[in-house]
Parts: C-alpha cells; sequence; structure tokens
C-alpha cells in the first residue's frame, strides 16, 4: 500500500487542506480579507509542496521511472517531474494574480480552485491506474471551468467557461467510455494488468483494443490541444481571465501528455500497433495548422493560444518516435518542462500589460519596451525561448526532440521529416514572435515609462534566469529529465 | 426476454435524452432526464449490478434531478439563457452523430465481444466498500475534493450579481 509520506499524499494533503480551508477562512472572516491575505497563503502551500518534491529527490525517495504499480499511484521520478513542472505553473498563476485579483470578487474562492486544480494535475501524473487516473483528470477540469467563468460580468468570459465545459465534458465521456471498453476486454483498470491483459488479447478483441486507445489519444487529444480537438482552445485562452489562462496553457495541456504517455504509448507498444506513423502526422499537422493561424491573429493572447497547439505538435513528435528512440521522449519531458515556464512565463507577461494597460491587441503593443522595460523583456525572451533560439532553454528541448526523431530514422523511413517539420516551423514561428518583438521595441516613440505590477515582476526574473541559465549550462536539466523519462521498448512489460 | 428489456431501456434513455436537450420548457427538460437516468439504472439492473442500480436510482433520479427541478422552478424566468438556432449546424451534428454511432456499432459488433462468457456471480457490495477503502483509497479521497471544489465553485458562479455589489458597499 502506497505510504503516508510518499510525495503524491503529501502533495494531496498540503493542498487539499489549504484549498479546503480558505473558503472556510472566508466565511469566518465575513468575506472581509484581502486578496493578498489569501494569495499568500495559496502560494506557502504550493511552495511546501513543491520543496518536499525536492526533497524527495534529493533523498533519493523516489523510484525511477516505474510506469507500472500495484496501487493506484507510484511515486515515481516521473510523476515528480511533472509534479515539479507543473507546481512551477501553480506558482506563476498565484504570484502573477496578486495583483490582478485584486479588483475581483472572492479571491479566497479562486485560490482555493487553483490549489484543487493543481491537486489533479500533479496527481493525473502519478496515477498508475485507470479510475484514479480519471478521478485526478476530473479534479483537474472541473475547478478550471469554473475559473475561466470568473469574470461573470464579462461576456467573453461566459463564453470560454461555456465552450470550455461543453468540449471538456465530452473529452471526459470519451475517456471513460476508452476506460470501460478497456476494463471490458482486460478484466482490470490497473495500468500494469491492462497493458499484460493487451499483451495477451484475443485477437477477435483486437478492434476494440484499437478503439480504446483511439478513444484516449481523442479525449486526452481535447486538453492537449492536438488538431482536429484544438476549436475550443483560442476562444477559451482569450475569453478567461489571463492567470488562468497560464494555468490552462502551461498546466492542464502537461497532465494530457502525462496521461497519454502513461496509457496510450504503453498500450501502442505492447499492442504492437503501428501509430506513431498515425502520431506523427497528428504532430505534423498540430504544429503546422497551430503556427499558420497564429500568424493570422491580431491579439496577442490568441496569438500565444495558437502558438500553444503548435508546441503541442513539437511534443507529440518526441511520442511518435518514443518505440524507436529514446531520445524523442527525453525530448517531450524536457520540452514539456521549458513550455511549462515560457508559456507560464508569456502569459504572466500578458496578464502584467492587461492589468496595468488593459490591452492585448498587437497594434496596442507599439513602445512596450519603454513602457514596461521589464515586462517586455521577459516577453521577448520567452518568444525566443518557444522559437528555439540558443542559447536559451528551448533551443537544447528542440535539438533532443528532433534529434530523436533523426535517431528514429533507421526504424522509420518518414521520422526524419518529422525533424524538418519541426524545424520549419520554429522557422514560421520566429516570423510572428519577432513581429511582437519588433512592435515592442522599434515602433512608438513617445510611450512614458508606467509602473510594473512587482508579482508580475518577480515572475519574469525567475522565467529570465531560469531560461538563459538552463540554457547556457543545461546539464543538470538533461540528467534529471534523462532519470524521468520511462524507458520504453517493443519488448518492455509491466 | 433481456433483448426486448434492453431495446426499450435504450429507447427510453435515449428518447429522454433528445427530449431533455430539445424541449423548450426547462421543467418538461428535467423530467426527461429522469427518464435517461432511470433507464441507466435499468441497464444496471440488466446487468445484474442491483446495487450500482440502486446507488443510480437514489442519488440521480431522486436527488440530483429532484435539485435541478427544484432550481429550475427557482430561478427567474428572465435569467434563463435564450435559444438561439441555427438549424443547419444541428443536421450537420445529427450527422456526424449518426456516422459516429454506426462506426462505433460497426467496431464493436465485428470484434469477438460476443464471444466473451462469464460466469463470475455478481460483484458483493461488501468487495465494493473494502476496496474503496484500500486499493482506491487516495481515489476516494480526491472524490471529495472534487465534490468540495464543485459545491465552492457553483456557489460562486450561481450568486447573484446584485448580491455581491451589496456586499461591496457594505
Amino acid at each position: 500500500m502506497i505510504e503516508i509520506s510518499s510525495t503524491p499524499i503529501v502533495i494531496i494533503a498540503i493542498l487539499g487542506a489549504v484549498g479546503i480551508i480558505l473558503p472556510v477562512i472566508n466565511v469566518i472572516r465575513k468575506e472581509t480579507g484581502s486578496n493578498s491575505f489569501y494569495a499568500v497563503i495559496a502560494f506557502a502551500a504550493l511552495i511546501i509542496s513543491i520543496a518536499y518534491v525536492g526533497y524527495q529527490f534529493i533523498n533519493e525517495n523516489i523510484l525511477p521511472s516505474a510506469l507500472f504499480s500495484e496501487d493506484v499511484i507510484v511515486d515515481d521520478a516521473f510523476g515528480g517531474f511533472f509534479a515539479i513542472a507543473m507546481l512551477i505553473v501553480a506558482i506563476f498563476t498565484t504570484v502573477g494574480s496578486f495583483n490582478y485579483m485584486r479588483k475581483q470578487n472572492y479571491p479566497a474562492i479562486y485560490y482555493s480552485l487553483i490549489l484543487l486544480s493543481t491537486i489533479g494535475m500533479v496527481l493525473v501524473a502519478y496515477s498508475t491506474d485507470l479510475i484514479m487516473l480519471f478521478v485526478a483528470w476530473e479534479l483537474m477540469s472541473i475547478p478550471t471551468y469554473a475559473l475561466v467563468g470568473f469574470i461573470k460580468k464579462n461576456p467573453q468570459s461566459n463564453e470560454a467557461a461555456l465552450k470550455y465545459f461543453l468540449f471538456g465534458a465530452l473529452s471526459s465521456a470519451i475517456i471513460v467510455y476508452g476506460i470501460s471498453i478497456t476494463y471490458g476486454i482486460t478484466g482490470s483498470t490497473n495500468i500494469g494488468e491492462v497493458i499484460q491483459g493487451y499483451s495477451t488479447l484475443d485477437p477477435g478483441l483486437l478492434p476494440l483494443a484499437l478503439l480504446s486507445v483511439g478513444m484516449f489519444i481523442a479525449g486526452f487529444g481535447f486538453k492537449m490541444g492536438l488538431v482536429p480537438f484544438h476549436q475550443w482552445l483560442p476562444d477559451t485562452y482569450e475569453g478567461s481571465p489571463p492567470t488562468i489562462t497560464t494555468l490552462l496553457a502551461a498546466g492542464t495541456k502537461k497532465a494530457g501528455f502525462a496521461a497519454t504517455i502513461r496509457i496510450v504509448v504503453l498500450g501502442m507498444v505492447v499492442l504492437n500497433l503501428d501509430w506513431t506513423l498515425a502520431l506523427g502526422i497528428l504532430a505534423i499537422m498540430t504544429m503546422t495548422i497551430g503556427n499558420v493561424a497564429a500568424i493570422m491573429q491580431k491579439s496577442l493572447s490568441r496569438m500565444l493560444a495558437y502558438s500553444s497547439i503548435a508546441h503541442a505538435g513539437y511534443i507529440l513528435i518526441g511520442l511518435a518516435v518514443s518505440p524507436y528512440s529514446s531520445l524523442g521522449l527525453q525530448g517531450s519531458l524536457y520540452q514539456i518542462l521549458n513550455h511549462a515556464v515560457m508559456k507560464g512565463m508569456a502569459f504572466i507577461a500578458v496578464t502584467g500589460i492587461i492589468t496595468t494597460l488593459a490591452v492585448t491587441n498587437l497594434d496596442k503593443l507599439k513602445g512596450l519596451g519603454r513602457r514596461m522595460p521589464i515586462t517586455a523583456l521577459g516577453l521577448t525572451i520567452s518568444l525566443l525561448a518557444l522559437a528555439g533560439v540558443p542559447p536559451l532553454a528551448g533551443f537544447w528541448s528542440k535539438i533532443m526532440l528532433f534529434g530523436g526523431a533523426l535517431d528514429a530514422g533507421s526504424a522509420l523511413w518518414w521520422a526524419p521529416w518529422l525533424a524538418i517539420a519541426g524545424v520549419l516551423n520554429s522557422a514560421l514561428s520566429l516570423a510572428y514572435y519577432g513581429w511582437i518583438i519588433r512592435r515592442m521595441y522599434f515602433e512608438g516613440e513617445t510611450e512614458k515609462r508606467v509602473s510594473e505590477p512587482k508579482s508580475i515582476i518577480a515572475v519574469m526574473i525567475f522565467s529570465i534566469i531560469f531560461l538563459v541559465g538552463f540554457g547556457v549550462y543545461p546539464d543538470p536539466i538533461i540528467k534529471f529529465v534523462e532519470f524521468a523519462t520511462p524507458v520504453i521498448s517493443s519488448g518492455f512489460m509491466p | 426476454m433481456a433483448d426486448a428489456a434492453f431495446l426499450a431501456l435504450s429507447v427510453i434513455t435515449i428518447g429522454s435524452a433528445i427530449a431533455a436537450l430539445e424541449l423548450r420548457s426547462l421543467i418538461y427538460g428535467s423530467i426527461a432526464l429522469m427518464g435517461t437516468l432511470g433507464g441507466i439504472a435499468g441497464f444496471f439492473l440488466l446487468l445484474d449490478s442491483p446495487f450500482v442500480a440502486m446507488f443510480q436510482l437514489a442519488v440521480y433520479v431522486g436527488s440530483i434531478a429532484v435539485l435541478i427541478l427544484f432550481t429550475v422552478m427557482l430561478v427567474k424566468r428572465e435569467l434563463i439563457f435564450k435559444k438561439v438556432e441555427d438549424k443547419r449546424r444541428k443536421f450537420v451534428g445529427i450527422a456526424l452523430m449518426l456516422v459516429l454511432m454506426v462506426s462505433l456499432g460497426a467496431v464493436i459488433l465485428e470484434s469477438g465481444i460476443k464471444e466473451i462468457t462469464t460466469d463470475e456471480p455478481a460483484v458483493d457490495f461488501r468487495e465494493i466498500g473494502e476496496d474503496f477503502l484500500t486499493y482506491y483509497w487516495p481515489a476516494l479521497i480526491l472524490m471529495g475534493l472534487i465534490l468540495s471544489g464543485a459545491v465552492t465553485a457553483a456557489l460562486v458562479l450561481a450568486r447573484r450579481v446584485d448580491e455581491e455589489n451589496d456586499q461591496r458597499v457594505n
């Protein structure tokens, strides 16, 4: 049985307790508490949680990437890796909300929902049972449905919440259907037993196994924003509070990838399914459609939303070639961590711009470099890192991803084309990122500097240090990624 | 006999679901929803799961559907959304749904699922309870957190704006 002191249980205890206590404190204080009071409590809970994950890693209390377990969760390096990425995003969201939430109602409920959703995101990555994974998935999703519609008077926020809820509910239904079919043909919900059941499956039941894997791809694909399951994403990212967009783009999306690696990739390998080509095609479609659509946008939030779709495509390259190249999966995990910081940073910069100047239209960003120099610098670095410009951290993860695709070329003739498509798409993305940078620094003349929110500055400084620091010296992160990446090969078995 | 019951339950469940979506009156829609939820309880009975069927009836039909009905009756009529309908989209949606259902049905019927036979006894509800408190205990805690989050979120979203403004003034 899973130990009480294991990382996921301690995270549930800390974040769950604070998440439930915050609304109670709010009621006791008759809703008079300031935003900062609740934000500091939530921030402290998240810092303690991430410190505990770090402590467990340093003391080597965490198993190497186990993937399977007799329990519903396993305290392994894979889960720990995702926990760190998602807790960083939750910290960004909380710190970024210090200023943003000052003008909004119900700060206690807001931070409580962020904490509850964070537990869900983290637990998805630790799950080794389909029921547990689905419950964690719902805990991640349900608070975000409310958070997206938190600005009740804003029709855009309402529309975003409704769209997100309907698509989210549909994706959950598809996942449950996949789980029920899987349980029906293998007799278990434990992922290890499911994988064993798949490997000894009666040939007559193979179509059902294929159907269940397809349903998992579709269900998780909604959250990841893969083409053609991405329609909800731009409207939701644009309409929701920008801090919550950070949580969605940099957090919940990654949970989709964690679940995909735990189930879909393993299932494909065991079933000897040649879905690698299908995932490869999905990767190219997602990258290209995301980047081409991003070029046509006039709103910064919407452009970043489409860029987020494109990045799901890059990450998918590593998953597509994972049965044939360990470098591919390592690249995917590295890109997931980097993307959490890069995209989180970019959307927190958008939060700062909206809070201070109340604009997101690209034409209104002229002279932002003079008006909000630190925010503009942070946004510039995040955009360059997203494009994969050296020596920033995003460069190394893309090198690993494309290297993985080339590495798999000996087994899959089409794999190098994924690398070529990735490089071309990166070049394409640099065009629209460069356009934003030009607007901020080389257009407009008379703008005066305005006061930037301190919480936004804090996120920018941390992220700049992360992206530049680990860009110049990536070794520690690469070793961490190698430790966290599960070994997947055609002959593996629980 | 089982086939006839299955067909009857399918008609009740799907028919009520369509009625719940299409009826203009929210009250009739809520009552139709009760039919869908009750039909699902019938499927559980057919599948030798009387324990789950009882829960389905008690929780969904008995509590949730009644709660929805009360909520609909208490909501001010002018606050209910106006229905703007695009008929072309509706037909495209129906066509897509039919294609999806036929494809799914074909896959399931073509598979060897009909060959599966099981002589295992129905699951004892004590085992379900034991599993919840042993194997699934972390999931049980998360379910509690989901309910807690859903209730607080629903309270915030459902609270009327004029009440919020009063509070700010106070």
